[in-house]
């Protein structure tokens, strides 16, 4: 347990250097330099790509299984998610989006299981 | 503005929405660093330190698949690299600061209280950095709590991790929703889920997360710029969705 313990410490540490990086640096640099365009331009995507494919993970792939693609096997993940992007498109509120996903898929696990 | 009314007090009207947003947001975070093994000191820990709702959520749903360690810390850039855009728009109002400002303004930046910092300095001429920073204190300090208290009440029940695990995945949809500005967006986000179950397959591991958010953001940066060159700037992909307010600056770059 303690040995889990130093684990997660050293992880927190590095995560925070990893974290701070990003968002250190360019604020640094370009308090005094203008932003070079490609790099703007392609940082546009990175966070959608990064979102999608974090996303695909949870409700399409099966990672206890040689991470497979597992299609609609995660039915109730899929509806709930349909059900947040229509909740966060309309309301725009990230607290909204996050506790509603979370009650649609508590009950569809347990309505799909029935 | 008001004279009689204390700055903090000013301040904190500004933040408290997104405080109060922070509230559900952190107690499901709690819950997930406790079930993936965080105590409840580690979690307090690393809601200071990171301050990331999506790389805390990511960090508990890496460790409960058991990932390498490296593979944790590949991932968290590709995720805290989009805070390389928003410190890059908020530095021009922060020119006549120290270093030990900026550097104290960076660690508590995050998309959220950089949506209201920015906001309030692009509208409101009284709206100092030292007010901005004040905002980002309020915000970690609510988010905190909230981590704390999500820790102890994962520690009195048992939750499905499965169902609060959906909680980063909701987080992320809606961010997805957020940065929809035309359908290339929603093009490369398919792209990005399609290259993602390909490699995920082929690399049999979370790499394959890193593999696919290069291509796609790379295609997304060619297809504008091809776009763009040849003159499809009002075109069928580039056409803009929804405006979003607090966002204009990403925006704005890709618009003209």
């Amino acid at each position: 347990m303690a040995a889990k313990t130093t684990e997660h410490f050293v992880l927190i540490i590095l995560s925070m250097l990893v974290a701070f990086g990003p968002r250190f640096i360019p604020l640094r640099i370009f308090s005094t330099r203008k932003i070079p365009v490609w790099f703007n331009e392609w940082m546009k995507y990175v966070p959608v790509s990064l979102f999608t494919a974090l996303v695909v993970k949870d409700i399409f792939i099966d990672a206890n299984h040689g991470y497979t693609f597992t299609g609609i096997g995660n039915l109730a993940k899929i509806l709930a998610a349909i059900i947040v992007i229509a909740v966060a498109y309309r309301t725009r509120s990230m607290g909204l989006a996050v506790v509603l996903g979370l009650v649609a898929v508590t009950l569809l696990t347990f309505a799909l299981a029935l | 503005m008001k004279k009689d009314e204390p700055r903090w007090l000013e301040v904190l009207k500004v933040a408290l929405p997104l405080c109060l947003s922070y509230v559900p947001i952190g107690l499901a975070c709690g819950i997930l660093l406790n079930v993936a093994g965080f105590n409840t000191v580690l979690t307090g820990l690393a809601s200071i330190l990171v301050f990331s709702g999506g790389a805390q959520f990511l960090i508990a749903s890496m460790l409960t698949v058991n990932a390498p360690l490296h593979t944790i810390l590949i991932m968290l850039f590709f995720l805290e690299l989009r805070y390389a855009l928003l410190g890059s728009s908020i530095s021009q109002y922060l020119h006549n600061t120290s270093k030990k400002f900026l550097y104290f303004f960076a660690i508590s930046l995050n998309d959220e209280n950089y949506a209201v910092n920015y906001l309030k300095f692009a509208t409101d001429k009284a709206w100092r950095p030292q007010d901005a920073l004040m905002v980002e204190h309020y915000s970690l300090l609510f988010w905190t709590i909230a981590n704390v208290v999500g820790s102890l009440i994962g520690n009195l029940l048992t939750v499905d991790l499965e169902i609060v695990d959906f909680a980063l995945t909701s987080l992320f949809l809606y961010m997805i929703v957020m940065q929809v500005a035309n359908r290339l967006t929603i093009l490369v986000s398919f792209f990005a889920g399609i290259l993602a179950i390909i490699f995920m397959g082929l690399l049999k591991s979370t790499m394959g997360l890193v593999v696919s958010t290069i291509i796609a953001s790379l295609f997304g940066f060619a297809m504008e710029d091809y776009l763009v060159k040849h003159g499809h700037q009002r075109g069928v992909l580039l056409h803009k969705i929804k405006p979003k307010a607090s966002r204009k600056v990403i925006s704005k770059s890709g618009d003209n």
